[in-house]
């Protein structure tokens, strides 16, 4: 495990931040922290790369206790309120951080960077100079200077165009193939779902919502039917085992948790003798399911 | 902690307060010398004249102290507190590094520079009045004894300034600072005036407002004692070097009350409680 939490608390004189959180994420996994603003994702990261002092709760990256010096030793971090030694050149900026890291002859590693976050060229340019976008880049820079094991992103593309998003993408998809974990803090939902393995959803301070990404989208699946020759018990048997069930005419709509439910409808309807047209079925998208679960939530 | 000590370096020869420091003492030492030049353009034989002598000297090493303490300030009141407040110590402390190395490696780098600093003006001053002919007898041991106690006095103020800045915000680190420099100036006053009422010894009224002075300098010196060090700075190096100590050191800029070396011991405490204190309150912040 490369990222392990036992019911990590951290409030602020009880208030804000998280409350026990219990996560794991494994070798080489994409793990998605989602969440709305001020749910407590950039609590949770600041807590797991020790600066903040968790209330209670343990919490252990790659075998090692959150808060110490081993703990860190390879992880990479992106704040989300990136700000640099702008007195510094990029360049400059760079053999900075891989000294802190003790990395001995960081030349060509800063090289192979500036590649890949496409800031050749301006590496001998003041930070002060450089571009919000440009700043960020760099930041994701000196997040894999120690070819960390994780990963910490705090929106990593918050400030970048859209061709600087699709390039995060590829970089995070490198990263998994080199079978490194990345942790990404995220409320771009389409970015997520095109990244991820698993994900956590927190609202409130609180998990809410955890797992495989394709496991939570299926258990939202929209399912259309097209019957005849129905009878109103079957109507009725089929309302009983799925959501958001409407009916008109011959057409069937509706949702359901598990998608081994369909099958068993399928076969509920077939054999009390209606006919079947057509059976459609759409898994929700990320989006779906996370206003879906946050809607609850607030509810509840 | 090398890294943060070489950068801390780095970044304050690139700062502007530095380089605005640097202009203030050259100017500083350019009218200081050309007053040396006028004044020691009679000559001078009596005894009189070399109190006069060592009053100039004692005069050109407090302002430039004073100038020292400036730049000190100018430097250090954000070491730390300005790495929280623009949001750049997220890119440094996700490091492997512990939090203490952060305020020593800032604390060593800003002593260094610091030290190189006071160096260059201590000498300055002595070597003008060498140059324009001072009748004062130097000894080399004098000289590099107040060069030390001249040293001593701004690392001990920057002790006081990084800790503050550890666990405050830089605005009031800069208040904290020129409070207790403040104090500590006014007070070192008082107490050298308290000593010159209890030695002219007019009354028996004179001798106990007099210790109540000296009183009230000591509780100043214990909250920021740079004034004492200062003083013993000035008595390293002229009491020592012609034998007529009682006259050479009178003077609002000289020493009469000489500190105790239990202030010496209290001040070596000082700085290691300020700096562990720093580094326990930084170590326990939520950032
Ligand atoms: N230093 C602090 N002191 C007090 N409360 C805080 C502090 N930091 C965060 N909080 C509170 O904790 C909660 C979580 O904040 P956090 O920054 O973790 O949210 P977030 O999920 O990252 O939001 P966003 O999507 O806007 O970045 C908020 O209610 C916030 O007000
Ligand atoms: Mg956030």
């Amino acid at each position: 495990m490369v990222l392990e939490t036992q019911n990590l608390t951290k409030q602020f004189n009880g208030k804000g931040g998280f409350k026990e959180v219990t996560l794991f994420v494994e070798k080489g996994k994409v793990f998605g922290f989602l969440g709305p603003n001020g749910a407590g994702k950039t609590t949770f990261v600041k807590t797991m790369v020790g600066f903040l002092h968790p209330t209670s709760g343990f919490a252990w990256i790659l075998g090692k206790p959150i808060g110490t010096v081993e703990s860190r030793e390879k992880v990479g971090f992106l704040p989300e309120n990136f700000r640099y030694h702008d007195w510094m050149t990029g360049k400059e900026l760079l053999s900075f951080h891989a000294e802190l890291y003790k990395i001995k002859n960081p030349g060509k590693k800063i090289d192979e960077l500036l590649e890949l976050v496409k800031l050749k060229g301006h590496e001998n340019k003041l930070i002060k100079n450089y571009s919000k976008g440009m700043q960020q880049r760099i930041g994701i820079a000196i997040a894999l200077l120690n070819d960390p094991e994780i990963v910490f992103l705090d929106e990593p593309t918050s400030a970048l165009d859209p061709v600087g998003r699709i390039e995060v993408r590829e970089i995070i998809k490198q990263l998994k193939s080199q079978c490194k974990t990345v942790f990404l803090n995220s409320h771009l939902l389409s970015e997520v779902e095109m990244v991820c393995d698993e994900v956590a959803i927190i609202n409130h301070g609180r998990v809410i919502a955890q797992g495989k990404l394709d496991d939570l989208l299926k258990e939202h699946t929209h399912v259309e039917m097209v019957i005849t020759d129905y009878t109103p018990e079957l109507i009725e048997k089929i309302s009983r085992l799925s959501k958001e069930f409407q009916f008109k005419e011959n057409k069937l709509s509706f949702k359901v948790e598990d998608r081994e439910k369909i099958p068993i409808i399928a076969k509920m309807v077939i054999e009390a003798g209606a006919k079947l047209y057509q059976l459609n079925t759409q898994t929700s998208s990320l989006e779906d399911l996370f206003i879906n679960l946050i809607g609850k939530d607030e509810i509840s | 902690m090398i890294t943060i000590i070489k950068y801390t370096f780095k970044e304050m020869l690139k700062k502007r307060a530095f380089l605005l420091a640097s202009l203030l003492s050259l100017l500083y030492l350019s009218i200081y010398a050309f007053g040396l030049s006028r004044i020691f353009e009679r000559p001078s034989d009596s005894i009189y004249d070399i109190i006069f002598q060592s009053e100039i000297l004692s005069a050109g090493l407090f302002f430039a102290n004073l100038i020292v303490a400036f730049l000190v300030v100018l430097t250090s009141v954000n070491a730390i507190s300005g790495e929280i407040e623009s949001g750049t110590i997220y890119s440094i402390l996700s490091k492997p590094i512990k939090r203490y190395e952060l305020v020593l490696g800032k604390f060593i780098g800003l002593s260094i520079m610091i030290v190189l600093y006071s160096s260059i003006m201590f000498l300055s001053v002595v070597g003008l009045n060498i140059w324009f002919g001072s009748k004062i007898s130097f000894g080399w041991d004098n000289i590099l004894k107040g060069l030390f106690f001249f040293d001593l006095g701004p690392i001990v103020f920057l002790a006081l300034i990084i800790a503050s800045s550890s666990i405050f915000s830089t605005i009031n680190t800069g208040i904290i600072a020129i409070m207790a420099y403040g104090i500590a100036l006014v007070g070192g006053v008082l107490e050298q005036i308290g000593t010159a009422i209890q030695q002219s010894q007019v009354s028996a009224f004179g001798l106990k407002s007099g210790e109540s002075l000296i009183n009230a300098g000591i509780i100043t010196s214990l909250i920021l004692p740079t004034d004492v060090i200062y003083r013993k700075m000035t008595a390293e190096l002229l009491t020592q070097s012609s034998g007529i100590s009682f006259m050479m050191t009178q003077g609002l800029f000289g020493g009469m009350s000489q500190p105790s070396i239990y202030m010496f011991i209290y001040i070596f405490f000082y700085v290691v409680f300020l700096l562990y204190y720093g580094v326990k309150r930084f170590s326990q912040r939520d950032l």
